[in-house]
């Protein structure tokens, strides 16, 4: 009976399972910035005094104009880089260093070119331990998930743009990380590719109850994906407004012609208006 | 999907183009041999391409004598390219890897570069004698440079995204050594192979020149004092044809190691992946 289950559809099963037995943590705080800073030498002030807390579970888009800081705030969170003052707390630590229990998606798939999908899905492991016969099982379900069956032996430079960022999604999958950080990762794809994979990924958030920071210069994706946005404005990068889609999901791309949504897109522009 | 390759294409052009580089190449020797016959030249200096065609089928076939010199410069430049890289490769991963010894290699490796290395030839001789090892100390000195400075740039340039994602994963130093930079630098490091080994022959041949009991150095150097040209074309002729050899079989592993640059490869190696995992482990 489990074996008869579609890979994707087993995975969403685990998660959900693992959902069930937190579920007192969720509405939680996992990401919290007080009074965040980061400058670059002496005179670049890259993000300037920053305050939010993102719940567990919640989809937060990062919007604003290049150069506000928005990649800046992304690798502060996964320890990438260090801030200047303040603090970064996820999930209830300082950070310090790069953290495993939160993954990243790039703008660019970054996929090693001499591994086939399935072993570029199967790298986080690799770098934490030994390769079972189980994980490669769940990289094959990782895969499915993301729309790729078939695919698992194929090399990225067999695979469309569009398919790249799939094994990339597919591998933040497989690091288990609950908190997923995007920068700008359909940004080099056709405008047709993205809508597409913009609803496939809230499906797959969705289903994984994952916490999610999505940075992106386009307002309508910015809106489309999050339960919140927050907008930022450049030199010093500032979170100029914070603004509640409460737009119901799941979303249909048709939502975005709806009044709701054009008011929230106004909204938003409303802010660089006034800087 | 569709597979047409760069491969393929290539092939279809040479077999397209061959008839007419060995139309070229014929009417070139022609033109040699006539102005020979005619009178124009002097077979002591440009020796009819005949003659030496006959002088090749003699020391290879019937005299037999440049086999034993071709193998002492091969063993030697062999030798020396191995060598050369083992050390050129050791101190740029040294160096990728150290910042404090990048900073102090720097100034002599700009200072190697400034000096003629084949002019190191005499001293090594002097110092090592005309055997085989003053031979390989010249290829290898020679050779160590091309797969130093590649396999350096190679492991140096990986994309800053490809970095910060292997940072993110938690990759210790040496994981990120051994899964992201070595490979991207494989392109550069074989090519740095490549360059080892031509350097390495020109240092073996050198050496020879200077002074030495055997190899394709010495056999070039008695035809020219004997005055018998054709037969020191015939060995320069012979150093060529095997040295093309050697390249061909170098770009054949270069080609299998980096194979996903080629469709064809990548393809064939997918369906064997693909394969072995459905085969009951």
């Amino acid at each position: 009976m489990y074996r008869q289950l579609r890979g994707g559809e087993r995975m969403i099963i685990e998660a959900k399972k693992n959902k069930e037995s937190a579920s007192s943590d969720s509405g939680a705080i996992v990401i919290a910035a007080q009074n965040l800073s980061k400058k670059f030498g002496e005179h670049v002030t890259a993000l300037d005094g920053a305050n939010f807390e993102i719940k567990a579970g919640e989809f937060i888009s990062l919007v604003g104009p290049s150069g506000c800081g928005k990649s800046t705030m992304l690798r502060l969170v996964a320890g990438l880089i260090e801030k200047t003052t303040g603090e970064m707390i996820v999930n209830g630590e300082v950070v310090s260093k790069p953290r495993t229990d939160v993954g990243m998606m790039f703008q660019k798939a970054v996929l090693l070119d001499w591994r086939t999908a399935l072993e570029n899905v199967l790298l986080p492991i690799e770098i934490r331990r030994k390769i079972t016969q189980e994980d490669k099982q769940q990289a094959i379900d990782a895969l499915d998930l993301v729309g790729l069956k078939g695919f698992e032996f194929h090399f990225p430079k067999q695979l469309s743009g569009g398919m790249q960022q799939r094994v990339a999604l597919a591998r933040l999958v497989l690091t288990g990380a609950k908190i997923m950080l995007m920068d700008e990762p359909f940004g080099a794809l056709d405008e047709f590719t993205r809508e597409r994979l913009n609803v496939e990924l809230l499906r797959i958030i969705g289903e994984l109850s994952a916490t999610t920071l999505f940075v992106t210069h386009n307002i309508q994706e910015a809106i489309f994906l999050a339960d919140r946005v927050m907008v930022m404005t450049p030199r010093p990068g500032r979170i100029a407004k914070v603004i509640d889609v409460g737009l119901k999901k799941p979303r249909d791309i048709s939502i975005q012609t709806s009044h709701e949504f054009n008011v929230l897109v106004e909204q938003v522009r409303d802010v660089f208006g006034e800087h | 999907m569709s597979y047409a390759t760069t491969e393929q294409t290539k092939k279809l052009n040479l077999t397209k183009t061959l008839p007419f580089h060995l139309l070229i190449f014929a009417l070139l020797m022609l033109l040699w041999e006539m102005i020979n016959r005619l009178g124009i030249a002097d077979d002591l200096v440009a020796p009819r391409p005949t003659d030496i065609v006959m002088a090749m089928a003699d020391i290879f076939f019937i005299d037999q004598t440049v086999w034993h010199h071709l193998a002492s410069t091969f063993a030697k430049a062999l030798l020396g390219a191995f060598i050369g890289t083992l050390i050129g490769m050791g101190l740029a991963i040294t160096a990728v890897l150290n910042e404090t010894f990048r900073k102090y290699i720097k100034p002599w490796i700009i200072l190697m570069e400034a000096t003629p290395r084949i002019a190191v030839g005499p001293i090594f001789v002097a110092l090592l004698g005309f055997g085989m090892s003053s031979a390989v100390a010249l290829a290898a000195l020679v050779a160590f440079f091309g797969p130093f400075v590649n396999t350096y740039q190679g492991l140096m340039d990986v994309d800053h995204e490809e970095e910060e994602l292997f940072r993110s994963l938690g990759a210790s130093k040496f994981q990120t050594f051994r899964k992201l930079r070595l490979p991207t630098a494989m392109p550069l490091i074989s090519a740095g192979w490549k360059l080892a080994a031509a350097s390495a022959f020109s240092g073996a041949l050198v050496a020879e020149f200077i002074q030495a009991s055997e190899g394709m150095g010495v056999l070039i150097s008695q035809y020219v004092t004997m005055l018998t040209m054709h037969y020191a074309f015939a060995a320069l002729l012979s150093v060529t044809l095997f040295g093309y050899i050697l390249f061909k079989i170098m770009e054949y592993v270069d080609y299998r190691i980096i194979f996903w640059r080629d469709d064809q490869l990548m393809y064939s190696i997918s369906e064997k992946k693909r394969n072995k995992m459905r085969a009951p482990a």
